[in-house]
């Protein structure tokens, strides 16, 4: 009871700060504009790409199509930003400001304070995903209407799948946004480490979103295109395989394994360097 | 109530505590006193577990800060020179959770507190509209609760106007003697240490140089400022009369010394005297006469 009351007040911070909103905003102008040039710009390209292709037009121009672009394209790239902002602050900014002397000198223990601190961002991370998916999805239906089902194309994971009935692809959508949601908490589990160092929040972003950008740019150089497995941002898009027809879950449980130990991880390192830091004016 | 035992520390190689060693009694109102860097907010930080010690120990009622911090930590309230609220939280959220990571928030202890450091009327606002002595008060609220048996107060009253200087030294001097709290005040404003503590430690480039009552310290042999040409006259009378000069131009001379005897003798010597003005020795004098014998 007193952690989840302790991870209370944690959220309240979070959630009172205007900046951990930014996202939210941009995130609701993105689908909005993305949305308008589907449909006034794009529609007639896509009736034409689903004729040529044989693809039922309802398939490929419907709500939930929309949804899956608006987070399969969007989040890796727009999303890691704010992630990586509200977990580079969850320390260091406390600490920069002085507000962390005014916890530390409370009755609590130094992984009490981190484990809630994390928790924070992770349920930040997650329910930010929810979030994109569910007004996305909600302005899709607007925009489109609900009929039409899901259609799935990605060359680099090579999945192409076609799920005509809706209730199947939303259910796999939404487990698609549950499983990209734990992917993004490697992000973010990037930024709450270097948070823990002894430097600015600034630099505990940049520091992750680094990490994470040459990362993914290493991952799509083609010499290195048969060691992929060993990049954290190919694990982290193997959310993708939810949508393939029969999911592979061995590989899925693998990458995820991988990934929480990273997180893991990362938060045991964040935790022993700030153990050890002296905290003074 | 508190016992700080031989502390050492070193920040980059340099010794910033050597063996700092003192006792606060329970009810008792204690000084810690030193330039800038003397190291009163590295002990501060030791106390509260914020700052690992390079040695030694400290005991909150007996129990070890380093065995059990969290256990030790319960019973102190804490207060920093410039305390960091969430500004973008109303006072009252701020208390919200740093009271919640103690424990239980009580929502009628809070707000008896609130109204005891006269906040009730802004505690719902944002913090990043208060003044510097309202975000005082608020710090004081957050030390209060719930129900310290110690206080640490890093420069409490540090920026603080006279009004609000005068009204914080009350509220401690009431705390202590309303509910009997200790008090450990660390300041480099003389005044309010010689009003408010009984005792006072004096650390200077991390030694403690000076401890004692600050009864204790006051000099009640007489004193004065003296001002007569020739030079060498003014030193020989002294000298005749066993006078010491202290720092700050202060003369003091042995019990029992009539200050008109030795005005009159530098007249009678040949001396011009141009001022003769009794000083009492404050603790300012105290202060600078003790870390000026440990000052690099």
């Amino acid at each position: 009871m007193m952690f989840l009351r302790q991870l209370r007040g944690e959220l309240r911070k979070l959630f009172a700060r205007k900046r951990t909103y930014i996202g939210y905003v941009v995130f609701l102008v993105f689908e909005a504009l993305l949305l308008s040039l589907w449909v006034y710009v794009g529609r007639e390209q896509f009736e034409d790409l689903a004729k040529r292709n044989f693809i039922p037009v309802e398939l490929l121009s419907s709500s939930l199509t929309a949804t899956y672009w608006i987070m399969g394209f969007s989040m890796f790239l727009l999303g890691s930003i704010y992630f990586a902002l509200v977990a580079g602050d969850i320390v260091a900014k406390e600490t920069e400001d002085g507000n962390l002397r005014m916890v530390l000198s409370r009755p609590v223990s130094r992984l009490r304070i981190l484990v809630l601190k994390y928790c924070a961002v992770i349920i930040y991370t997650v329910t930010f995903v929810i979030f994109v998916g569910v007004t996305g999805y909600g302005m899709a239906l607007f925009a489109m209407g609900s009929e039409g089902g899901l259609f799935v194309w990605n060359p680099e994971m090579y999945i192409l799948a076609v799920y005509p009935d809706r209730d199947e692809a939303f259910q796999r959508l939404f487990i698609g946004a549950c499983f990209m949601g734990l992917s993004m908490c490697v992000v973010t589990s990037l930024g709450f480490f270097f948070s823990c160092l002894k430097i600015k929040p600034a630099a505990a972003s940049v520091m992750a979103l680094s990490v994470f950008f040459i990362d993914f740019v290493l991952q799509n150089i083609p010499f290195l295109s048969n060691h992929k497995d060993v990049f954290i941002t190919f694990r982290m898009a193997n959310w993708i395989y939810v949508l393939q027809e029969n999911i592979p879950w061995e590989r899925i449980v693998e990458s995820y394994s991988i990934l929480m130990g990273l997180c893991v991880s990362l938060f045991i390192l964040g935790w022993m360097v700030f153990q050890s830091r002296d905290f003074k004016t | 109530m508190l016992k700080v035992q031989s502390l050492t520390k070193k920040f980059a190689g340099k010794d910033a505590l050597k063996g700092i060693s003192f006792e606060v009694g329970r009810g008792e109102i204690y000084g810690l006193l030193g330039h800038n860097g003397a190291g009163k907010s590295t002990t501060l930080g030791i106390i509260l577990s914020m700052v690992a010690a390079g040695s030694g120990e400290v005991f909150i009622d007996g129990i070890s800060v380093r065995g059990n911090p969290q256990k030790a930590l319960r019973k102190v309230g804490s207060i920093f020179e410039a305390p960091a609220f969430y500004d973008y939280m109303s006072g009252w959220d701020n208390l919200k959770v740093l009271v919640g990571l103690s424990g239980r928030f009580d929502k009628t202890a809070a707000m008896e507190v609130v109204e005891r450091v006269d906040l009730k009327d802004r505690i719902h606002s944002k913090v990043g509209a208060y003044s510097h002595g309202m975000r005082q008060r608020l710090a004081l609220a957050q030390a209060l609760l719930p129900e310290p048996e110690i206080l640490l107060l890093d420069e409490p009253t540090d920026g603080l106007d006279p009004e609000g200087i005068k009204w914080f030294r009350d509220f401690i001097l009431g705390l202590r003697e309303d509910r009997g709290m200790t008090v450990l005040f660390n300041s480099h404003l003389l005044s309010e240490v010689e009003q408010m503590c009984d005792r006072v430690a004096i650390i200077s480039a991390g030694e403690l140089v000076y401890e004692g009552a600050v009864l204790e310290l006051r000099d009640d042999r007489p004193g004065v400022k003296l001002q007569a040409e020739p030079h060498e006259i003014l030193e020989r009378v002294v000298a005749n009369f066993g006078g010491e000069k202290m720092p700050g131009d202060r003369l003091v001379f042995p019990e029992g010394t009539g200050i008109p005897g030795v005005v009159r003798s530098l007249v009678e010597a040949g001396a011009d005297v141009s001022e003769v003005t009794p000083v009492r020795r404050s603790l300012e004098d105290v202060y600078l006469e003790h870390s000026s014998l440990s000052k690099p």
